[in-house]
């Protein structure tokens, strides 16, 4: 039943950026199918221009900047809440009292919040592949997967790094502002300074991209996921040990 | 059965910065009897449940519920197992519905008992599919109240129970409480409320800035506490009462009143020594006793 209150929680924020995320592909990615061929939908091989292919995956490789955007704003707002949030809230000795650890409590919320992690990276991806299947302008499930292994792979230090400061301060706006301003602030220093650990290039397949065909041709950015996933983890450890020593 | 306490503490401690929430608290509470926990506003009683349940830590000392460590964080989820906890702001999720509070808390303990569920919802009234955010302050305190008594614990911990509830509630509230008692359910509770406690504790342990100023049984207290009024032909000197036993003396004019937690018969054989002109023995309520305790503290 942990399980299910957690989906209680979250649910309304998690469907809300699944619908945003799907709709949102699916109407560039549609736009993209569109101006690739030349303004005719759907598209006959006859009336496709010699270039459309690289055009074509150069607009999917924008849908990525812009899916990776809205994952990350989506995954720090599924990382709020928790046991401090429950304290502001008043619920939090209901919680605590119940004959469950605090780091099973924490386990459950990590766990619900990477799976709509992953469903949120998978889906919006899943219908651009649909789309552009059905229009007869299909892309290879190989690119649609790396795609997906960046942007989750890469991106679940967003959320680690939202459930870490959502352990640490309680305030309803406060919290998710600043993992927003430590994203931002990541982002930036790192592409200034340390552009090889840019964590948001890593995600968007700016290391990945091949600048002819617009493909995701090059290796899989196995050191920089793997990487990103340990730092992820320890996050998730400091957030455990953080809930567990806090007093309620 | 175990002769084990429920609830035994060690100079328990809880300071925040300079302030001492709880002060060295050593209390033994009894098993299968109904324990009220009394103390003003501030006086540390909602500290030390949470302490009990582990959701704060001493400062220092140490204390066991149910035989189980509060400060092993191990021991303590294998206590809160065999004990319901009401809080005292009755807080539930605003997002869950009735029926699905019931089910979540359900789903956690073995010794959940759904006829008795089943009797309570229907005694209390609640509606089933309406969302807890919704509820009256009444009403969420009948669902609190429900969850720890659909189950049979080991150990009830209210803080507060009846704050929120109609009189017709109070009374379900306080009989459920005895026939808990009854079942062998050891009941510590917390309460402003004199009248009640009156009524339906075994035990009182009153607590104040943190300390514990009284830990007696009810009829121990009926059987010991006295208020003395006597009436003199001329004032008498103070230090004549200054006697063990004499909590408080007032003097107005020949007029002399004696509040005693014992020895009253002395009092009165020093005030016939002194010519008293009359003398009143009266028993002591809860209220008297609870207020004198704390006023001489």
């Amino acid at each position: 039943m942990l399980w299910y209150k957690a989906w209680l929680e979250t649910r309304s924020r998690f469907l809300t950026s699944l619908a945003t995320l799907t709709i949102f592909s699916s109407i560039f990615v549609h736009h993209a199918l569109y101006i690739a061929c030349l303004n005719t939908f759907p598209c006959p091989e006859e009336v496709r221009h010699s270039g459309w292919r690289s055009e074509f995956h150069f607009l999917l490789f924008v849908n990525q900047q812009y899916v990776v955007l809205m994952w990350i704003l989506a995954v720090v707002l599924l990382g709020m809440g928790g046991l401090l949030r429950e304290k502001a809230l008043g619920t939090s000795s209901l919680t605590l009292t119940l004959p469950v650890s605090r780091a099973r409590l924490m386990r459950v919320r990590v766990a619900m919040g990477i799976f709509q992690a992953i469903v949120l990276g998978v889906v919006p991806w899943l219908a651009v592949l649909i789309i552009s299947f059905r229009a007869g302008m299909p892309i290879s499930v190989a690119q649609v997967g790396f795609y997906i292994l960046l942007l989750v792979g890469g991106g679940l230090i967003y959320f680690a790094m939202a459930v870490l400061v959502s352990s640490l301060v309680s305030g309803e706006y406060t919290a998710p502002a600043l993992t927003f301003g430590a994203v931002l602030l990541g982002a930036m220093l790192f592409d200034n300074w340390l552009r090889r650990f840019n964590v948001w290039r890593l995600v968007t397949g700016d290391f990945s991209i091949d600048r002819n065909t617009f493909l995701l041709s090059k290796q899989v950015p196995w050191p920089g996921l793997l990487g990103s996933l340990c730092v992820a983890a320890l996050m998730l450890l400091a957030s455990v040990i953080a809930v567990q020593r806090k007093e309620f | 059965m175990t002769s084990e306490p429920a609830i035994l503490t060690h100079g328990l401690t809880k300071s925040y910065g300079h302030d001492d929430a709880v002060r060295g608290l050593d209390l033994s509470i009894g098993r299968n009897r109904i324990t009220a926990f009394l103390g003003r506003n501030g006086a540390g009683k909602s500290t030390t449940i949470k302490m009990l349940l582990g959701l704060i830590r001493p400062t220092s000392g140490s204390g066991t519920v149910l035989g189980k460590q509060i400060t092993d964080a191990e021991q303590n989820r294998r206590m809160r197992q065999r004990v319901a906890y009401v809080a005292e702001d009755k807080s539930l999720y605003g997002y869950m519905t009735v029926e699905q509070t019931i089910n979540f808390a359900r789903s956690f303990y073995s010794d959940w008992h759904v006829d008795a569920e089943k009797k309570l919802l229907l005694d209390s009234e609640l509606p089933a599919n309406r969302k807890v955010k919704s509820l009256s302050k009444g009403m969420r305190t009948k669902l609190a109240l429900l969850l720890a008594f659909a189950r049979r614990p080991e150990l009830l911990i209210l803080d507060e129970p009846s704050e929120g509830l109609d009189p017709v509630g109070i009374e379900d509230l306080l009989r459920t409480l005895v026939s808990c008692s009854a079942d062998g359910v050891s009941v510590f509770f917390s309460s402003h409320q004199i009248a009640e406690v009156e009524r339906v504790a075994d035990h009182i342990c009153i607590l104040d800035k943190g300390c514990l100023l009284m830990d007696a049984s009810v009829d121990q207290l009926r059987q010991s506490y006295r208020r003395i009024d006597m009436v003199f032909p001329s004032p008498p000197p103070e230090r004549e009462f200054q006697i063990s036993g004499v909590k408080r003396i007032r003097t107005a004019g020949n007029q002399v009143r004696i509040f005693s937690s014992g020895n009253a018969e002395a009092v009165v054989e020093r005030a016939r020594n002194l010519r008293v002109v009359s003398v009143e023995v009266a028993p002591v309520g809860l209220r008297d006793v609870f207020l004198e305790t704390v006023r001489e503290n």
